[in-house]
């Protein structure tokens, strides 16, 4: 399905970063035909560490996340939903 | 006196780079380990089979050494270098190559896996280079993947750590279980992209360096390096929440970061015949560790100069003299 790869290696990341893995959720949302947006729900107290200081594992996921999708010609966002 | 650990073509190569970047002047006045015999291709990038750590050898008791007392292989690790050599360079100690095969594999820090797998999946069953489960027990370092790796309580040799010489040791333990987070989460993000790829991770003084291979593995790259920089990032952010700790991370994607230091081994190939050619020294710019080892490296072969490093890190910067 489309945003296959996205989904799976957002999820890995976020799984990978937060201290409760199990309350990790990754939805994706077909935002065109070549863009999905993945949304990321984490426990309260891990928003933090998802998004880091300033952002900066944020902006890092975000850019791992393009190349995942590039794998699949197409364009992804992520939004980390509170 | 610290370990430094070099790769090479062979044994021999990466042996006397490190002596060179030790200011060793023979093999018999350092400890040399070899920690990964060549093996053709595996970086995909140009034989960068071999890897040994040396370091001068102690003349009065350090306080490194007692961290490496426990360990019976210890007497038999310079025996395998000289056989390692020996097989590629034809010394007199024949004899003994298949000794340093199984030694150097029972000395080992370096994983390879191939294939992506799903992260936290079976991976008992695919490091089992060496022939008994405990092939990996023989370096200091894997100590502590040994305990973390899921079978064997950790709780004997944690106890061990903290009775004997304290932080040293700790540190050091603690660096491998690093190295191991770092290697299970590269492995864990290849698996996830669906991607063929093969991660290598060792372990150089206080860096950890992880290789992620493979030529599917380009799309972690990214424009200029940004993807690997984002990987990077992530990377110790991992570690960083699973050890509390943060070593450095050296790390390389398809050999991305090697084809750039192949362009610095250029550079100094090309300074070096200018040395032979014209006589003198020629000092370069300031340079990391990593990089000097390139150079090193890249000037080893070449009869007629040598190098050496000069000054303290950061400015710490190598000299190209003529012989």
């Amino acid at each position: 399905m489309k945003g296959d790869i996205v989904e799976s290696v957002v999820e890995y990341l976020a799984k990978e970063i937060v201290e409760d893995a199990e309350a990790v959720e990754v939805t994706i949302i077909e935002e065109g035909p070549d863009e999905v947006v993945a949304e990321v729900r984490a426990a309260k107290r891990d928003m933090g560490r998802v998004i880091g200081r300033r952002g900066r594992v944020a902006r890092a996921i975000r850019a791992v996340a393009q190349a995942a999708a590039e794998e699949e010609g197409l364009d992804a966002g992520v939004e980390f939903i509170d | 006196m610290e370990w430094v650990e070099v790769r090479g073509k062979t044994v021999e190569v990466a042996v006397a780079a490190a002596l060179q970047e030790l200011g060793i002047e023979s093999v018999e006045h350092a400890e040399v380990e070899v920690i990964q015999e060549p093996e053709k291709g595996f970086l995909g990038f140009g034989g960068q089979g071999a890897v040994v750590r040396v370091k001068q050898k102690p003349r009065s008791s350090r306080r490194r050494r007692s961290r490496r007392g426990g360990r019976s292989g210890k007497s038999s690790s310079s025996s395998e270098v000289s056989s390692g050599s020996g097989r590629s360079g034809g010394s007199q100690k024949g004899g003994s190559g298949g000794g340093s095969q199984s030694g150097s594999k029972g000395t080992s820090s370096s994983e390879k896996r191939s294939g992506p797998k799903p992260a936290g999946g079976g991976r008992e069953g695919s490091k089992s280079s060496g022939s008994s489960k405990n092939s990996r027990s023989g370096g200091s370092q894997s100590r502590s993947s040994g305990g973390r790796s899921g079978g064997t309580p950790p709780s004997r040799e944690k106890d061990q750590t903290k009775t004997r010489e304290g932080a040293k040791v700790a540190e050091d333990v603690d660096i491998d279980q690093q190295r191991e987070i770092v290697h299970e989460f590269l492995d864990g993000l290849v698996g996830a992209f669906g991607l063929e790829g093969t991660v290598v991770s060792s372990v150089d003084g206080d860096v950890i360096i992880a290789d992620v291979t493979g030529e599917q593995t380009e799309a972690l790259v990214g424009e200029k390096g940004s993807v690997l920089q984002a990987i990077l990032e992530l990377t110790r952010t991992v570690v960083q929440r699973k050890s509390q700790a943060g070593a450095r991370i050296r790390l390389d994607i398809a050999g991305y970061n090697a084809r750039r230091r192949e362009a610095l081994t250029i550079y100094a190939r090309r300074l070096a015949d200018k040395v032979v050619e014209e006589g003198g020294e020629v000092m370069l710019e300031p340079m990391n560790a990593a990089e000097r080892k390139v150079v090193h490296d890249a000037v080893v072969e070449i009869e007629g100069v040598r190098t050496f490093s000069e000054g303290e890190d950061p400015y710490r910067s190598v000299i190209i003299a003529s012989e």
